[in-house]
């Protein structure tokens, strides 16, 4: 069949395979002692980037490329905040990778993973596309990317390509095993931090909230309906010097009402570091007011 | 109909692999709470329970505890019960795979979402008190509210949880998670 190359199955197969040895070079495989090889991302040269999630203890590992070349990899940090971990390595290839287009839904996607001797490949399409959301460690994610295809263990952390390849991110586990993407600016934005002080600083208060109902009674007072029922204060954390207890209602932090955790993460950003915030609170029937200093959250 | 015959659990024989003694001990003293017969691992086990340190060369299928490499059959987290153990071991031992439902929910994951019915501040305590196994009047004393107050609160929970017992409210609510920033 002289007219092979013009079928467009064997074109679609043949820009595939293209893209595959196009994406290699950014595939790692990491090995860290006592555990199966996961896979991780050649972010720029001796950097390599990786699923935080999949590295639970990890210190120093072996870093694969798919030409075979091995690495003594440095674990330099990590965000479980955005389930991103950085490796630094010494002497890998200069890689300067494509950046991505805006990412749509039904767009065609290359999720890679390291594989021994080699690299394994899932074709699939942006299931979902969203705008910014918090994760449950308080990281920000700058886009909730999902994807319609599965990934396994040993793939996660891997580059996600667009059909321009471009690198979207790195694919991340997440909830019931859905595919998500942590999109290239997030994994930029923490790189830094992660490089040079080993963690990203985000603000911490030390309370654990539950959404609540305010009581009815005292709605009108506090100017809202929701709020967030304190269930428990860490011990020397900001909110207890502030004089927080269990059982008081948060109504707002500095003037804005939150009554959504992600309302408070969105609060206790890199920035919000050593800030003075005002916490709004029902305590007893009576609406108060107290002045807290934002304290840096310790990594988990 | 006759009824379907009923399998009787038998106890299996079961070896174990770990990387050091105490771990060894602790896998050995699992094996023997979970109902089964420790055996060495050359007497050819029905399965084997090990921390990760099992290899290919294992005799039998193993759960592991806490280890996350899926070549594992049985893949329990690090503090499972001995219940959770007896059954992964019997399954392992039928062929079947086992995850451990909650390490799926571990994966990185966002807020969770705000529910459309929220709870009040009295019906969260009421569930709490649902929760460590009170009456309603032992809550009522607790709380220090009257049983008749308990049981509107109760429910209220009901309704807006969705279920029709106190251990299904207990454990849908509980579901709620409670987030620490």
């Amino acid at each position: 069949m002289p007219e092979n190359v013009q079928d467009p199955l064997n074109s679609l197969s043949a820009a595939l395979v293209e893209r595959t040895r196009l994406a290699q070079p950014l595939v790692a495989g990491i090995v860290a002692p006592g555990h199966q090889m996961r896979s991780g991302t050649l972010w720029r040269k001796d950097v390599v980037a990786a699923s935080e999630q999949s590295f639970p203890d990890a210190g120093e590992a072996k870093v694969t490329l798919a030409d075979g070349s091995a690495f003594t990899a440095h674990l330099a940090g990590r965000d479980p905040g955005t389930n991103v971990v950085a490796f630094r390595l010494d002497g890998t290839p200069d890689i300067a990778p494509t950046p991505a287009e805006e990412p749509h839904p039904g767009a065609l996607v290359l999720a890679f993973g390291a594989e021994d001797g080699g690299v394994a490949v899932r074709l699939g399409v942006i299931h979902s596309v969203g705008p910014s959301w918090h994760s449950r460690a308080g990281g920000r994610i700058d886009r909730r990317i999902t994807l319609d295809i599965a990934v396994g263990r040993r793939e996660e952390g891997g580059p996600v390509l667009d059909a321009g390849g471009g690198l979207l991110g790195i694919s991340t586990l997440g909830p019931r095993g859905r595919v998500l993407v942590i999109p290239s600016a997030t994994v930029e934005g923490v790189l830094e931090p992660l490089l040079s002080k080993g963690r990203v600083e985000r603000g911490w208060l030390g309370l654990a909230l539950q959404p609540v109902l305010v009581p009815e009674a005292l709605q009108s007072a506090a100017g809202q309906s929701r709020g967030l029922m304190i269930m428990r204060v860490s011990k020397d954390s900001p909110a207890a010097r502030a004089g927080v207890h269990a059982g008081d209602i948060l109504l707002a932090i500095s003037g804005a009402s939150v009554s959504s955790p992600a309302m408070v993460a969105q609060r206790l950003g890199p920035e919000s570091v050593g800030e003075q915030v005002e916490l709004r609170l029902i305590r007893a029937g009576k609406v108060l007011s107290l002045g807290a200093t934002v304290g840096p959250r310790s990594s988990g | 109909m006759s009824p379907l015959p009923a399998i009787a659990p038998t106890c299996l024989r079961v070896a174990v692999a770990a990387s050091d003694t105490a771990t060894r001990s602790r896998l050995a003293e699992l094996v023997t709470q979970s109902g089964h017969q420790l055996v060495e691992m050359a007497a050819l086990p029905d399965a084997v329970l090990t921390d990760g340190a099992a290899d290919g060369a294992s005799p039998a299928s193993a759960v592991s505890l806490g280890a996350a490499d899926e070549g594992f059959a049985g893949l329990l987290p690090p503090d499972a019960t001995a219940a959770q153990v007896d059954a992964a071991l019997r399954a392992v031992a039928a062929g079947l795979t086992v995850r451990a439902s909650i390490q799926q929910s571990r994966n990185f994951g966002p807020l969770p979402e705000e529910p459309s019915s929220l709870l009040t501040p009295r019906e969260i305590e009421v569930l709490a008190a649902l929760g460590n196994g009170l009456s309603n009047k032992a809550a009522a004393r607790h709380l220090g509210i009257s049983p008749h107050t308990v049981k509107f609160h109760v429910e209220s929970l009901f309704r807006k949880l969705g279920v029709a017992s106190r251990a299904e409210a207990v454990a849908k609510g509980l579901r709620r998670q409670i987030v620490e920033l």
